[in-house]
């Protein structure tokens, strides 16, 4: 297995000091907020990682369809690694989601169309593995991995706008200023900074992973076949 | 019992109209599901045996005043519909693997779509049978008139919209290792909007709520339907390739 | 000015937050670290174990050569 490529290393120290970087601002340059206080500040790494990994979604998906055009396992590797990195990322999400959530509207869980349709895609991710892991052939597995990734691609989406359309029966978690209530609060400049450079942040660190990850597959896909060649 | 394929009418091999060769195909493989089920009953029976013990279940589970049952009566119903209908698509997904059945129809000329919509329509119509049956038990059981020709639609829509899903997963999880328990876990997420907007639109008309409040719900499963139906035709074959 | 309340206290939250964020991503980096050193691991028996064959394969090969030979002879 060719040793890593010096451009991966260089990601991998940048993704680091990056990330850094971004929690430092978070932390120590973005103002603390009036209503919530500190607590507000993992939101610039909720929506950090929220961002990134619906984009993994969305490349996950589109994955799906250039592998069932072409056949190439490429694709299906490429696949494995975005919603891998996806479902890590959503996990934290979800978390800071409702760590925020508990002192700011004092409950663990809101249903609002974000957590929620976070925590369904959440188990599409891990339904998707546990489909994988019941198939021994891999092209077989990479064609339902890729089916079903399609299929809950499209269908998460739904969800959000169905969750957000109905204004469901749902109580409404009502706190002490109602602007929170929706999730929105007005931004300094310098929380604006902090939220755009969390972006960029993670964008980078998914990268690295990403990248990572497909590595890993490789080397996987290389054991597998020698596997088979020795046991013959 | 249908267990082979050479019980069923034969296809016509018209190369001059492909798409009555389709039809047939469809109409083939739901005449098949049908008459075998017809003589064993087995599928229907079980089905509807669980939803009204799923009705008992939530009786116990939810033990709610007349009044806050009213809001609760469409979640309850659709509740019941959905682990029932996964108990139908896998036995009737299981049956074709187990009999071979899928094989012979694989090594039939015809199209693998038209496999997939003869078992959709024979999903569908197991699905809506038993749900027939259920409004008027759990109408009589609860004292709600479930018979409006609104709930009736949305109840043929969301089912619609289950099975032709259900029936894709299904077809993947029956070749996996771990089969029947596979197959609500790849299910329910991807469903879940079929669920909201029939809970939705069925509350609505069971509460008599305006025109515009169902519309936007019933709007919804029928762009469902159509959007999964259609990305399901299109990957039907994948999923059944050797 | 009187009824504004002061801003609450909710560091030990984010800390917890920010916490738990760089735990699982640790947990994450680690577990593509050891998977990749288990497989690096299995590759290498793997090699030898083909090495090894494809030996004993050229051994016999030699073999089969020298015996028709032998048998030409009887």
């Amino acid at each position: 297995m060719p040793s890593k490529p010096l451009t991966l290393r260089i990601l991998d120290i940048v993704s680091v000091i990056v990330l850094g970087i971004s929690a430092y601002i978070a932390l120590f340059v973005a103002p603390t907020e009036l209503v919530m206080g500190d607590v507000q500040r993992v939101f610039y790494f909720h929506i950090g990682t929220a961002w990134t990994a619906l984009l993994g979604f969305i490349l996950a998906a589109g994955f799906s369809v250039i592998y069932l055009i072409t056949k190439n396992l490429l694709w299906d590797r490429l696949q494995v690694a975005a919603i891998e990195v996806s479902l890590v990322f959503f996990l934290i999400t979800i978390v800071l989601g409702s760590i925020w959530a508990r002192p700011a509207w004092n409950t663990w869980w809101t249903w609002d169309p974000r957590l929620t349709t976070a925590a369904v895609t959440e188990l599409i991710y891990i339904a998707y593995f546990m489909l994988r892991q019941g198939i021994d052939d891999p092209d077989r597995r990479a064609r339902f991995g890729a089916v079903y990734a399609l299929i809950g691609g499209l269908s998460a989406p739904i969800t959000f706008f169905a969750i957000r359309l109905f204004r469901t029966i749902h109580p409404v978690v009502i706190s002490g200023s109602n602007p929170e209530a929706e999730g929105a609060f007005s931004m300094t400049p310098d929380m604006r900074t902090a939220f755009f450079f969390a972006l960029f942040a993670f964008t980078v660190v998914f990268i690295d992973l990403f990248w990572n990850r497909i590595r890993l597959g490789e080397l996987q896909d290389k054991v597998e076949q020698l596997k088979l060649k020795v046991t013959m | 019992m249908i267990d082979k394929v050479t019980d069923v009418k034969p296809v016509s091999n018209s190369r001059t109209r492909p798409s009555g060769n389709f039809i047939k195909a469809v109409a083939a493989v739901l005449w098949k599901d049908l008459t075998a089920e017809f003589r064993s009953r087995e599928l229907f029976s079980a089905m509807l045996v669980f939803s009204l013990l799923i009705i008992l279940i939530f009786n116990f589970a939810l033990e709610l005043d007349i009044k806050t049952r009213q809001s609760v009566n469409a979640g309850v119903l659709w509740a019941t519909f959905a682990f029932a209908g996964t108990l139908g698509l896998n036995r009737s997904m299981a049956i074709e693997k187990d009999r071979g059945c899928l094989d012979g129809l694989l090594l039939a000329p015809v199209d693998r779509s038209a496999i997939y919509f003869g078992k959709v329509l024979s999903n569908l119509a197991f699905m809506l049978i038993v749900e027939i049956i259920v409004l008027p038990i759990y109408s009589v059981l609860y004292n709600v008139n479930l018979f409006l020709p609104g709930l009736l639609l949305v109840i043929l829509l969301g089912s619609i919209g289950y099975v032709g899903v259900g029936t894709l997963l299904a077809a993947m999880s029956v070749q996996t290792r771990t089969r029947d328990i596979l197959l609500p876990i790849l299910l329910f997420p991807v469903v879940i909007p079929v669920l909201l907007a029939a809970v939705k639109a069925s509350s609505g008309i069971l509460a008599g709520a305006e025109l515009a409040d169902i519309l936007l719900p019933i709007n919804l499963l029928i762009a469902y339907d159509v959007i999964f139906i259609a990305v399901a035709f299109m990957v039907f074959d994948s999923v059944v390739e050797e | 000015m009187f009824f504004q309340e002061t801003t609450p206290d909710t560091s030990g939250y984010m800390i917890a937050g920010y916490t738990i964020a760089f735990v699982v991503m640790g947990l994450y980096v680690l577990s593509i670290y050891l998977r990749n050193r288990n497989l690096s691991q299995d590759m290498t028996i793997l090699e030898e174990m083909d090495k090894s064959n494809a030996e004993s394969e050229a051994g016999s090969a030699n073999q089969r050569r020298k015996s028709p030979q032998s048998q030409g002879t009887k």
